[in-house]
């Protein structure tokens, strides 16, 4: 009985005078987005590696010697320049860089999107948890990331490396997540404490909501928009660290990723006589995280109202 | 007498955090794949020295037993000997840390001066071009990715132009000489830098700017900003004086806060431009499975993050009146 009268107020919580609020409120953000300059240069830069990423998986079906890892040009054993048959030249054994540099957007993009899609489903649960419950589960809560937010995960993930072995790139984007929730915890706790003074939190409890329904169904919804921004900052950093681990040497040798190629341009003594390789795979890292971080601050602008005012002023 | 208790308390909660910290690497050791003992002790030692130096760790004793020797062992500086230089780690990492300081140190106040010194232009002229190149500038730099800067530094000014050296601290040549005086030292460290140097202060100083330019922004709204206003004060008076002292101080806990990042940024810099860095040989030592000094530097670059945090939260308070703990 409880249970039908909650849902019945949540409903009319929800009711609003438009007919689709989510549509309606997406495309008022979106009408917002659209003029906003940063936001359009990192949509655009967004859209370029999407199908950059899109294309590797062809590359590999017009000749095997496109293959990122394993396509080895018959007639080129050591790097060149970049000719008609290989745009951006070779590496050191002869493998198409361009097909490398299209296979190491795809794993930038499910090494950053899956991290922070973890990190953020995380620092969302363990903030609300925290906010909502408050006392000691939210003190325990808030030291635990507090600890974690003064740990370089960079350096964390290198000292496991060295004791678990060669992690794969799994293990690696687990790890990510694993040490960058603290952050989004805090915005979020910050976030359900305000809402839970309010009056519709009130409501729900009176009409006998369980504390996991009110954190779930009315708490929840409240915050998310505020998780997804942080996700756009999120996948950058795991984006970087995952690059940087590469780089040192300590990435998941079964792929190719951008830190992946650097690290072989480095290590292989090449960095003085290939700019065709050197140059290319540290553009592509910066310019994506680059993008990702204009994403999140033009959203920020949609979703923080104060911030739109002040631009619709001028 | 606020302040004080306030200090107490983190430092409380600082010790607290670090015990958790060597606990926590602690079991980590044990519970990793592989024997405790070949992991602290070097494989190419003769056995008298090893049975000597598991002694010394406590590594034939019981855990619990080993958990007392390892924070003993930790508080007296005994880390056990690297496998890689044959000598004790605790003097390998004292002989690393003032490089790390002095590049690390440099870097963050010449970012943050110079962050903080444009943030303040580019929020004085919001919306104008100046503003959206200087916010653009800031961002494209915040985001290249480090170690390729670094490489591009060194393939540029290093290899290409022959500025500055390609890697390394000191030249052996001038230091072996005993002629060589304390500023030819000087100057030849400060050359070996200035690449370092500015690849870690491209990378910050952007973040710096934009954050106190949001910060600036926002403090131009106060009512003392109007106040000043109203007295006639003249604009660059208001800025300088009036709003950019407020404005900086959340630039000051930002410091504090991205520590973290940059000592992993630091790690990177330093690996790519063999600085002779905690950070270098923390990397070096976990490529080479030399355990015990890659548990010691990683415990020292801890211990370094929280005093530095504990350092910028008195910092803030005494610079902030306002702030009641």
């Amino acid at each position: 009985m409880t249970e039908n009268r909650s849902i019945q107020i949540s409903n009319d919580n929800k009711r609003s005078p438009k007919k689709f609020p989510t549509v309606e409120r997406f495309l008022e953000g979106w009408s917002v987005y659209k003029e906003n300059l940063i936001g359009k240069i990192g949509l655009t830069l967004l859209i370029i590696f999407a199908v950059m990423a899109i294309a590797s998986f062809f590359t590999p079906l017009i000749d095997p010697m496109y293959h990122p890892m394993t396509g080895v040009d018959p007639d080129i054993s050591h790097s060149t320049s970049p000719s008609w048959r290989h745009w951006l030249g070779t590496d050191f054994i002869g493998r198409d860089i361009l097909c490398q540099l299209l296979a190491g957007a795809r794993i930038a993009f499910m090494v950053g999107i899956s991290a922070a899609f973890m990190s953020i489903f995380l620092g969302t649960i363990i903030g609300m948890i925290a906010g909502y419950t408050g006392k000691v589960v939210d003190t325990l809560l808030m030291r635990l990331a507090d600890m974690i937010m003064v740990m370089p995960t960079l350096l964390v993930v290198l000292i496991l490396s060295s004791l678990f072995g060669q992690l794969n790139i799994w293990t690696i984007v687990l790890l990510i997540a694993l040490f960058r929730w603290p952050g989004v915890s805090r915005v979020i706790r910050a976030q359900t404490l305000s809402l839970k003074e309010r009056p519709f939190i009130e409501a729900a409890k009176v009409t006998g909501a369980s504390h996991f329904r009110i954190i779930f169904r009315h708490i929840m919804p409240n915050v998310l928009p505020l998780s997804l921004l942080y996700m756009t900052f999120r996948v950058t950093s795991a984006i970087i660290i995952e690059a940087a681990l590469a780089f040192l040497g300590f990435g998941d040798p079964s792929t190719v990723s951008w830190g992946m190629m650097l690290q072989w341009v480095w290590k292989t003594g090449h960095m003085f006589q290939a700019p065709y390789w050197l140059l290319p795979p540290g553009i592509c890292i910066s310019l994506l995280t680059l993008s990702f971080y204009m994403l999140g601050r033009a959203m920020e602008e949609v979703l923080d109202p104060r911030l739109r005012k002040e631009i619709a002023q001028e | 007498m606020e302040i004080r208790k306030f200090v107490f308390k983190r430092l409380i909660e600082i010790i607290v955090i670090f015990f958790v910290i060597l606990t926590v690497l602690f079991l980590l050791f044990r519970l990793a794949p592989g024997d405790p003992v070949t992991r602290m002790v070097d494989p190419t030692m003769t056995p008298e020295d090893a049975a000597h130096l598991i002694a010394q760790l406590g590594l034939d004793q019981p855990i619990w037993l080993q958990y007392i020797y390892y924070l003993k062992n930790f508080f007296t500086g005994n880390f056990g000997i690297s496998f890689h230089y044959g000598v004790a780690v605790f003097s390998i990492i004292l002989n690393r840390l003032p490089n790390t300081i002095l590049l690390f140190s440099t870097s963050i106040l010449l970012s943050a001066f110079v962050g903080i010194f444009f943030g303040k232009i580019a929020s004085w002229h919001k919306g104008k071009k100046t503003d959206t190149w200087m916010t653009l500038g800031a961002l494209f730099c915040h985001t290249l990715f480090l170690p390729w800067l670094a490489l591009i530094m060194i393939w540029i000014f290093g290899f290409n132009i022959g500025w500055f050296p390609l890697n390394g601290m000191i030249s052996p040549e001038i230091w072996l000489d005993s002629s060589s005086g304390f500023w030819l030292k000087f100057l030849d460290v400060a050359h070996h830098m200035v690449l370092p140097l500015a690849t870690l202060f491209l990378i910050h100083f952007g973040s710096y700017l934009l954050l106190m330019r949001s910060s600036m922004l926002d403090t131009l709204k106060e009512d003392y900003i109007l106040t000043a206003r109203a007295k006639g004060l003249e604009e660059k008076v208001i800025r300088n004086r009036h709003a950019a002292p407020n404005a900086a101080l959340p630039v000051v806990t930002s410091v504090g806060i991205s520590l973290a990042f940059s000592l992993s940024g630091g790690a990177l810099t330093e690996t790519v431009f063999s600085w002779p860095g905690i950070g270098r040989e923390l990397v070096f030592a976990v490529s080479n499975s030399d355990y015990p000094l890659a548990l010691a530097s990683f415990l020292l670059i801890a211990t370094v993050v929280l005093i530095s945090n504990l350092a910028v939260d008195v910092l803030y308070a005494y610079l902030d009146p306002r702030i009641k703990y």
